[in-house]
């Protein structure tokens, strides 16, 4: 059956390897997530989401560099320069609140996208998959919070 | 970068639903073939998703466990039409006498309520409403016969292969479900992927919630009627629960058939009492207020979230667009027009959207004509 294109090749899943949040996930629980991926491609400067875009999704970069945008007096002030293998807009998986940043491709980009209503069955269908990705996500959660103290402390806020 | 999150759909939005769903419901009509067929491979579908979904919990890929439950269902299907099949073969005369019998059981329940009523009411005497009536259903018994029932029977046996399509539709929607929802969301533009995916989503999450919602409400309704009709003394109350609640999914039409049904196997069964008739037909109003009111709200209105004026006019209008198929199709086919409608409208009137769309596009263009000079 090739009318959809069949998601079986073994080669297909070395994408999803490199992302962070799946590091932890071995070759058989990788297909399973392989198989809620969807697949985009941004052009450098296309805007992936908006800053108050409600969110729905959380992207990984498998391929060229995003930059994290936010409003601030008027101009964009840059938030964070993301490469292969990092994520973004991952708070819409805990939450529907609207996007706190702008995304935007710097170059030429190939991104993988979860939803977050796949994210949920997942929880679901393969809590041990959803565990690890979420343990993955505090993680991730945890160092960002941590690089926003440390650029808190070096500005004198704290 | 913006910050207006747009509001729902307004009532330009909301009569275009109803008017697409008008028009889809004229299209249908013509295509039954096809679209009844689909809409009972959906059904399927939805009635297979969940033990589909406890294999894959299990760790089965979604591949093979469509493929288990799919064959173990047809399976089922095969043994339970082989030990029928000898049953059916030595009944079939009996079965098509029995049908008769319960016909004229109905008919003279019928004349004798109309006659008892002209001995109360001097009114009814003098119309002779007992003789008009009881002449006007034989002729339309003898027309129905002769006109009819050759050319229903002849679209029985067209339609027949076609319905073989239901399965085939239910095996790839368990199995490809899931691929075909990213084949769509690979055509939708960069700008509206997120919102027009999270749309698909909702076409889902509606979809299933109404099938699996009236699958629950067919097991209800013929449990309550099943337990009535036990306790009335009906025969075969098992079997006419289950008639009659399939009967329901088709708004009003279904349901006075089924009470129908109810009340000829009633006044067949027991020829001298017609108060056993009546009890029938107490229990079925009994059941129809408890589905309106109790079970309906749990199930099916739960998944559509749509006013009840809205609810009954749209099955007034699919009645008299596309006949009982359009009473059958209206609800589920507004529930998605109503989702997909209401997201359109939001996405198309949101101007940032267009924006983006606009700005992609002039990017795409500038790339792959930078080296023309």
């Amino acid at each position: 059956m090739r009318f959809f294109g069949r998601d079986d090749d073994h080669a297909a899943l070395q994408p999803l390897r490199q992302i962070k949040l799946f590091s932890s996930l071995t070759a058989r629980e990788l297909k399973v997530v392989y198989g809620l991926r969807h697949e985009r491609h941004y052009l450098a400067g296309e805007i992936v989401f908006d800053q108050g875009d409600e969110g729905q999704a959380i992207y990984a970069i498998v391929e060229g560099e995003v930059e994290i945008l936010r409003a601030e007096g008027g101009s964009p002030h840059r938030l964070a320069l993301l490469a292969p293998g990092e994520v973004f807009g991952e708070l819409a998986l805990l939450d529907q609140a609207p996007r706190a940043a702008q995304a935007r491709a710097l170059s030429d980009c190939r991104l993988v996208v979860f939803f977050r209503a796949d994210f949920m069955s997942l929880l679901e269908t393969h809590p041990k998959i959803a565990s690890k990705i979420a343990l993955a996500l505090a993680r991730h959660l945890g160092g960002r919070l941590r690089q926003a103290n440390a650029g808190a402390r070096q500005e004198g806020h704290l | 970068m913006r910050r207006l999150q747009p509001s729902g759909a307004g009532p330009l939005a909301w009569c275009g639903i109803l008017l697409a769903t008008t028009l889809a419901l004229f299209l249908f009509q013509h295509l039954l073939w096809l679209v009844l067929p689909f809409l009972f491979g959906l059904i399927a579908y939805y009635f297979l998703y969940p033990p589909v979904q406890r294999l894959v919990f299990a760790g089965f890929s979604q591949e093979a466990a469509a493929n288990i439950t799919v064959g173990a269902f047809a399976l089922l299907l095969i043994v339970c039409f082989a030990l029928m099949l000898p049953w059916f073969a030595a009944h079939a005369v009996s079965v098509q006498d029995t049908g008769q019998r319960y016909l004229q059981g109905g008919l003279t329940l019928l004349n004798e309520t109309l006659r008892a009523l002209e001995a109360q009411s001097r009114f009814m005497r003098d119309a002779h409403v007992a003789d008009a009536v009881s002449s006007g259903i034989a002729r339309a018994g003898e027309g129905f016969a002769q006109e009819r029932l050759p050319a229903l029977m002849l679209g029985v046996a067209a339609w027949l292969p076609s319905f073989l399509l239901a399965p085939f539709l239910a095996y790839f929607f368990l199995r490809d479900g899931r691929r075909f929802q990213r084949f769509l969301a690979r055509a939708v533009p960069n700008a509206y992927f997120e919102r027009t995916l999270h749309l698909l989503y909702e076409v889902d999450r509606t979809t299933r919630a109404y099938f699996q919602g009236l699958i629950k409400l067919t097991v209800l309704d013929a449990a309550c009627l099943a337990i009535g009709l036990w306790l009335i003394g009906l025969s075969s109350p098992l079997m006419l629960g289950l008639i009659t609640a399939v009967l329901a999914w088709v708004p009003y039409v279904g349901s006075i058939l089924g009470c129908a049904v109810v009340v000829m196997v009633a006044a067949t069964d027991f020829p001298g009492s017609p108060g056993v008739a009546y009890a029938a037909v107490g229990l079925f109003v009994f059941v129809r207020l408890l589905d309106d009111f109790v079970f309906m709200p749990l199930t099916i209105g739960r998944s559509l979230k749509m006013h009840p004026l809205v609810t009954v006019l749209m099955i007034f209008v699919g009645g008299a667009v596309a006949g009982v198929a359009g009473l059958l199709l209206v609800l589920p086919l507004l529930g998605v027009v109503m989702v997909i409608g209401e997201t359109a409208s939001i996405v198309a009137a949101d101007p940032r959207l267009r924006a983006r769309h606009a700005h992609a596009r002039r990017l795409r263009l500038q790339s792959v004509t930078r080296d023309l000079g």
